[in-house]
């Protein structure tokens, strides 16, 4: 009876180790690959909300060489980007709020004088697929390019109180929540860099 | 030989897991509205469960009775973990829209049916043959539910349009309760079949049990 227990024990002991192996090897083998990944998910984000035109890795590679510098102001890491002759030409700000069913982040891009928010992209999020999840396509996240910021707000309505940005049908929730982080975020932002600048 | 065949029809038909056994339902809501994310999830599973079965029943002689439930958990959680990576590393867009539907494979209760019923008392080809057509029975099932929801709630097929004129997409195909109703349909259009075909190939009842039957 007691060998037997002890048996089952040496059992699961080898087979986790085993297994544990497997898995580890597995891990280093791909982590490079998977946080490459993760590393240039990133940087398309940044160009896209930047509005800087690229095709390839190499495109955004290149691109992030030439025009992007890494700052932390206030404990937020952002994003710089530069002209040919340094002058700082706008901010690539990462921002994350409650979406319908979870957390949604994304980077918004802002213009350097802090006066226009110049486009966003939502890097992770847990909409509905088919609905909310829309957000992730071009003419939904194409409306936000080139808002004027007034008075630290983006204006995101016009002068009758018209939303400017179409919803989604279906995705009432999702529209709503993402309206309001980036109002909100986009504020926080120009508050947080005004005082730096 | 024989038994290979037997082990074919009962997976993919007679006793699909999916439409007569009703095994791995929460994943068939989650990820079939579109056919490509069922694709991966489908393959990713066969996968899982192919190997899962080998291993399982290479192992059958050694491992504890005691222990077996726990054996079997673990063995399938590795080979999941070992999809899961690899979809991240080679396929990071397919990796972002199915999310943590793939580490949830492990809880596919297929997976486990099969360990259980088939891997821990057979020979392991046999095994890992039974395994993957399990697999296969499911993901035949699955992608046929995608096929539809796909086509009537995006108006696409594996991504390609193929919207006519004045086709309005439905929003619930999108939603999660749309597969409930196609898997519904199919497990009582799969069970009338089943029974009509065992009544044809009994002999006439008597007009008596016909009678007790209409009145159950």
């Amino acid at each position: 009876m007691k060998k037997e227990y002890i048996y089952s024990v040496v059992f699961v002991f080898l087979l986790s180790a085993v297994l544990t192996t497997i898995l580890a090897g597995a891990n280093a083998f791909f982590l490079p690959q998977i946080e490459r990944n993760e590393e240039l998910a990133q940087k398309r984000a940044v160009l896209y909300v930047l509005n800087i035109p690229f095709q390839t890795d190499a495109d955004v590679e290149q691109a992030f060489a030439e025009q992007i510098r890494t700052a932390s102001v206030d404990g937020i890491d952002l994003f710089v980007q530069y002209d040919q002759s340094q002058v700082t030409t706008g901010y690539a700000v990462p921002f994350q709020g409650s979406g319908l069913w979870g957390l949604i982040r994304g980077y918004m891009g802002l213009s350097s004088d802090l006066d226009g928010l110049l486009g966003v992209e939502f890097t992770e999020h847990n909409e509905t697929p088919g609905l909310g999840s829309r957000i992730d396509e071009e003419w939904y996240k194409e409306q936000y390019r080139n808002i004027p910021i007034e008075d630290g707000q983006p204006v995101l309505t016009d002068d009758d109180g018209d939303r400017k940005i179409d919803s989604i049908t279906g995705a009432t929730s999702t529209s709503n929540a993402v309206i309001d982080i980036i109002g909100r975020s986009a504020s926080n932002a120009v508050e947080t860099l005004e005082g730096e600048l | 030989m024989d038994q290979l065949k037997l082990i074919f029809k009962r997976n993919l038909w007679n006793e699909n897991q999916v439409l007569r056994q009703i095994l791995g339902i929460c994943s068939i809501l989650a990820v079939t509205n579109l056919m490509i994310n069922t694709l991966v999830m489908g393959l990713g599973l066969i996968f899982v469960i192919s190997f899962s079965s080998l291993t399982i029943s290479l192992l059958r002689s050694f491992i504890p009775h005691r222990v077996r439930m726990i054996t079997q958990v673990f063995i399938i959680a590795a080979f999941v973990i070992l999809v899961d990576i690899t979809i991240q590393a080679q396929l990071p867009e397919v990796s972002r829209a199915l999310g943590p539907y793939v580490g949830l494979i492990i809880t596919n209760c297929i997976i486990m049916g099969r360990a259980e019923a088939f891997a821990q008392k057979n020979p392991p080809l046999l095994a890992m043959a039974d395994g993957f057509l399990a697999g296969v029975g499911y993901t035949l099932v699955i992608l046929f539910i995608s096929f539809i929801r796909e086509l009537l709630g995006f108006g696409t097929i594996l991504g390609f349009n193929v919207n006519f004129a004045g086709f309005e997409t439905w929003t619930i195909m999108v939603m999660p309760p749309a597969a409930f109703f196609i898997i519904g349909l199919m497990v009582w259009a799969a069970s009338a079949m089943q029974l009509s075909r065992q009544q044809t190939q009994k002999p006439a009842p008597p007009a008596s049990s016909v009678g007790q039957q209409a009145s159950r």
